[in-house]
């Protein structure tokens, strides 16, 4: 019997090859779309989930009330480890955590590493297996550290790792380290990132800071025993917080800070390791958004939407041709049940083909899915029973419900009216015509966010920072070489070339450079009996002409005047907080006592991302603290020759340092990284959504207007023209689409302002955006339609009214 | 109103190519009842088609009104046919979407008359063909007579000079036939000028004049007053 049914379907398939095509093919797409769009969510949100312990792992923050309201923080200080296991019931293990490079080196090998520094528990909470080693408790000895598969590839080559010894840099000298364990190399799900871990205690800062509760400067991750709630953690954490941040609350209650829910001014919390990656600190406010993933996944889901109303919509309207079969099958005593069975029999058939042809096609795209979305996510991270399992589950329901609302739709029709071959009068379908509303209401949807998200995108971009970004290169400068030392030997070695106009160095970069990293430095003073919070900026001379800042009070730091470097420049923001009518008479406090005055005010430029208001800056001269950028300012003519003269005489200077410079243009466009990669997946999405869409009004026109072709003969005899045909063939595809778009516009329009709320730099959303989706998606509606309404409206009507 | 000269129509198909219509030649009269007949396959519905200008000849003449329309394009013929010609079908034809008003006020629609004046034409000529009371049925829910006089309302409701009817009675019994044929009897004494292909002799005696062809070709003119 089974086999009959699948002997009859596939007959039935073969038969119509432009539909079955048709519906194949974008049931595939979708599959394939589908699963690596699932697949790079599912990634997402897998991040720290791989840790044994995920559930009982926390990351410790801190919320201060100031004046300006609660802020958030997940620095920590050094001291605050010891109180937390000392007073906190419940905390079964504590680690304390900073990411900070480091210089390694081994016999002539001399490698600059994204260092951890943490303590022994570190390895017994996260789940970082050891390879070769020391399996528990690696970090016991001080002088032991940890490092990563790669790392020892990096230093040994094929060599063994275990027990040897390395030097690594610690305020300017090498100390001796062991190696005790060599453990996996980091998953791609994991926020934690290192090439090797050293015990906390040997950090260069560590013996200044051990005891002082005022300098934050590293995250705390704890592990609670079953049963510890966050807010039991937080009473618990409220005697020590009395006891030793008593500084702090003084400062909070003098200069006006409002209290908690809880009357408190300041106090620790924790969030759990699985929410860190998803976290972002909103006015105190841990605020946790899967949003990006949960896009991505929605995403997937509105392609595999669109296609599975494709297929019952295409069956529907077949379904008009197979009337009379199922009439005949009716007189003939076939039961509803078999019917059902006969039809889904086929859908069945169908979606096999396609859950296969789409998986094979997600095989072949995932290498460039990988590079153009910028996602780790591969396969074998993926095949674990459960996915596979749901995955399966997935397809079943899906075959289940859109191939089975057809077949119900069919084996439920009376013997007579499908003998009669008429499914109603009007050959209207209003569940037909929702789904396909819906369908565009989709597109619409996606179109409208794709030219939203590139619009704002194309204004980040073209955006003027307040700086010099086009002629302005930026490269690092670390290396052992005494920073400011090295940045003289620059100005000498280009001084003659009239194409570098000016060279400065910062110990913070503009945007992000080809090295990956980003920082910043908050200082906090008490100015007038308040706290004032500043970025610092530790620059060289001639910085605000080298990115062509502009001074609109006072002066930069010039040579010759000695007491520059005990001077700040500000910036325009920070003149507001000052709060002085003339800021040339405001200071900084330095060491508590010292008062750098202020000598120039630069006006605001963005020195961070767009998605962050102008905040207040401090730049500092001083000789002392590296400098960890070099800026060069080259002429508008021969740049890319200017770069490479930068490249050749940076090589004289640090002939083992690699050359990473790029000019600062690049390096904010690379901040935009997150905007891009949304923009990509909704852009593919759009285009994607629009071209199944449209796959399935050509396979519902081509059907209906087959059933049709007979009366527009008819029409045709009795003096309808082609545009009067044309415009009979579309009118109501072109209403749904206009009612798609009635529908989807305010949700699109609510959608964008939300997402616009993250950018204090943004596009005034406009009613065109929206519009031109509303018109593309009618153009390209238009022209699918017209392929088939074109040739019928302009046969022959005597042959049109001899088609039965 | 119609004179065909040496007209001429082939049909192409892969294997074979079909004579239709070979050099045919015959002229119409303004208010004549001219009824064609032949054997099956011998040109007739070819020959209709021509003359409503739903299909193209391949050679002669073929001048409507005193014009020559054998070179016209799509659209010009379309809009003669319009305004001119009225086609009564042995299958009816009618839309089954829409009802008995809708599908005789169509031609009215598209030759741009207004609404309350096609109401009136459209009640005028449905009461004349005695199917005014069944003008909001469909289609499916009428007799086969019936349904050939909503065609032939349908053909006539713009006032057509021409009537071109293709076995009007084919596929009804005598008396509804009969019906349709005192229908278009009345209409040309009217003035309407028809030409019908008929293979009842008893239907071709309603017309003045029988045009009796064989392959293509008209063979004989038998005229009945
Ligand atoms: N579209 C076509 N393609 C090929 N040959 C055709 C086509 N239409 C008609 N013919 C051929 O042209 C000839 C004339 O056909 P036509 O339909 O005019 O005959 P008829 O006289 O109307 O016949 P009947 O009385 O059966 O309706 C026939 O031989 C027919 O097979
Ligand atoms: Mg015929």
């Amino acid at each position: 019997m089974l086999r009959n049914y699948f002997k009859i379907a596939w007959r039935n398939l073969i038969k119509d090859k432009m539909f079955t095509i048709l519906n194949v093919t974008g049931l595939s797409v979708a599959f394939g779309i589908a699963i690596l769009l699932a697949m790079a969510g599912f990634f997402d949100l897998s991040y720290d989930k791989f840790h044994t312990n995920a559930d009982h792992l926390y990351k410790v923050y801190s919320v201060q009330q100031t004046s300006k309201g609660p802020e958030a923080s997940v620095s920590q200080p050094a001291p605050l480890l010891e109180a937390l296991k000392a007073e906190v019931p419940g905390i079964e293990k504590a680690s304390r955590y900073l990411q900070q490079e480091a210089i390694v080196s081994f016999n002539e090998k001399e490698i600059n590493m994204d260092a951890v520094w943490v303590d022994a528990d570190f390895f017994d909470m996260f789940t970082f297996p050891s390879l070769k080693g020391k399996i528990n408790n690696p970090l016991e000895k001080q002088s032991s550290i940890v490092i990563t598969e790669s790392t020892a590839k990096k230093l040994f080559g094929d060599e063994k790792a275990i027990d040897k010894t390395v030097q690594i840099l610690i305020n300017g000298k090498d100390h001796p380290f062991n190696i005790s364990a060599v453990v996996a190399n980091n998953l791609p799900q994991s926020t934690l990132e290192f090439e090797l871990a050293i015990p906390f205690e040997k950090e260069a800062d560590y013996q200044n800071n051990k005891d002082t509760w005022d300098s934050s400067y590293h995250d705390v991750y704890i592990q609670l025993a079953n049963g510890v709630s966050p807010k039991q953690f937080e009473k618990a954490t409220r005697a020590l917080v009395d006891l030793n941040l008593q500084e702090q609350i003084a400062n909070a209650k003098r200069d006006g800070a409002q209290t908690n829910a809880d009357g408190r001014y300041y106090k620790f919390d924790i969030l759990p390791v699985t929410d860190v990656k998803f976290t972002k600190f909103k006015n105190g406010y841990a605020e946790v958004s899967r949003s990006t993933p949960y896009l991505v996944l929605g995403i997937a889901f509105l392609i595999l939407f669109i296609a599975c109303v494709n297929f019952i919509n295409m069956s529907i309207a077949k379904s008009g041709q197979r009337l009379k079969e199922i009439g005949m099958r009716k007189t003939l005593g076939a039961k509803r049940k078999q019917l059902f069975l006969q039809f889904w029999s086929e859908s069945f058939f169908v979606f096999c083909i396609s859950v296969l042809l789409g998986l094979m096609l997600s095989i072949l795209l995932i290498d460039s899915f990988k590079t153009i979305f910028r996602t780790a996510v591969s396969f074998d991270l993926l095949i674990s029973p459960t996915i596979i399992l749901s995955f399966l589950s997935t397809v079943l329901l899906i075959t289940v419900l859109v191939g089975g609302y057809p077949a119900i739709l069919l084996s439920k029709l009376g013997t007579i009216q499908s003998l009669k071959g008429k499914l109603d009068h009007s050959g209207k379908n209003k569940v037909r015509d929702g789904l396909i509303v819906i369908q565009f209401g989709i597109a619409i949807l996606l179109i409208s966010g794709t030219l939203v998200l590139r619009e704002q995108l194309d204004f980040m971009r073209n955006k003027d920072l307040g700086f010099n970004k086009e002629q302005v290169l930026s490269f690092p400068l670390y290396g052992k070489k005494d920073s400011h030392q090295a940045l003289q030997l620059l100005r000498n070695e280009l001084a003659s070339n009239p194409d570098i106009l000016e060279i400065t160095g910062a110990d913070n970069n503009l945007g992000l450079g080809k090295d990956g990293s980003l920082s910043k430095s908050i200082y906090g003073f008490e100015y007038k009996e308040r706290v004032i919070y500043t970025n610092s900026l530790t620059v060289d001379y001639d910085y605000v002409e080298t990115l062509d800042l502009k001074i609109v009070k006072g002066r930069n730091f010039k040579r010759g005047y000695a007491n520059d470097s005990l001077s700040v420049v500000i910036n325009e923001a920070m003149v507001k907080e000052l709060g002085e009518k003339d800021p040339l008479t405001a200071y900084v406090t330095v060491s508590d006592s010292i008062r750098y005055p202020v000598i120039g005010v630069v006006k605001d430029y963005n020195f961070e991302k767009l998605d962050k208001s102008i905040q207040p800056i401090t730049m500092f001269l001083n000789n002392n603290e590296g400098l960890y950028y070099a800026y060069v300012k080259v002429a508008p003519t021969n740049m890319a020759k200017s770069y490479d003269v930068i490249k050749q005489a940076w090589k004289k200077i640090a002939p083992n340092a690699t050359f990473l410079g790029s000019f600062l243009d690049e390096n904010i466009n690379r901040t935009f990284r997150k905007e891009e990669k949304i923009a990509k997946m909704i852009t593919a999405g759009s285009i994607i959504a629009i071209v199944l869409s449209c796959i399935g009004l050509f396979a519902i026109s081509l059907l209906l207007i087959t059933q049709r072709t007979k009366e527009i003969g008819v029409r045709k005899i009795i003096g309808a023209s082609i545009t009067n045909i044309t415009f009979l063939l579309t009118k109501d595809f072109l209403k749904l689409v206009g009612v798609s778009f009635l529908i989807a516009t305010p949700i699109a329009w609510w959608f964008m302002k939300e997402w616009l709320q993250n950018y204090p730099f943004k596009i005034d959303l406009s009613i065109w955006s929206f519009l031109a989706a509303g018109i593309l998606t009618t153009i390209i509606a238009l022209l699918t339609l017209g392929v088939k309404t074109l040739k019928v409206a302009t046969q022959n009507p005597v042959k049109s009214i001899k088609t039965e | 109103m119609i004179k065909i000269t040496d007209l001429e129509k082939y049909y192409k198909t892969e294997e074979l190519q079909t004579i239709a219509l070979n050099k045919l030649s015959f002229e119409v009269k303004k208010g004549e009842f001219v009824a064609i007949m032949g054997p099956s396959g011998c040109g007739k519905s070819t020959l209709l088609n021509i003359l409503g200008m739903l299909d193209d000849s391949d050679g002669g003449s073929f001048i409507f009104n005193g014009e020559e329309v054998i070179h016209y394009n799509e659209r010009k013929r379309a809009n003669i046919r319009k305004h001119n010609i009225g086609f009564v079908f042995q299958s009816f034809n009618l839309i089954d979407q829409l009802t008995v008003f809708e599908n005789v006020e169509l031609p009215l629609i598209y030759i741009g008359v207004k609404k309350a004046e096609r109401k009136k034409k459209v009640y005028e000529v449905l009461e004349k063909m005695q199917i005014m009371h069944r003008r909001k049925h469909f289609p499916q829910q009428l007799s086969g007579g019936q349904q050939q006089r909503v065609a032939v309302a349908r053909a006539v409701v713009n006032n057509p000079k021409l009537i071109l009817a293709d076995e009007p009675t084919g596929n009804l019994d005598s008396s509804n036939g009969n019906e349709v044929m005192d229908l278009l009897t009345e209409l040309n004494k009217q003035g309407t000028t028809i030409i019908m292909v008929t293979h009842s002799e008893h239907d071709a005696k309603f017309s003045h004049r029988i045009i009796r062809m064989l392959d293509g070709q008209k063979v004989i003119e038998n005229s009945l007053i």
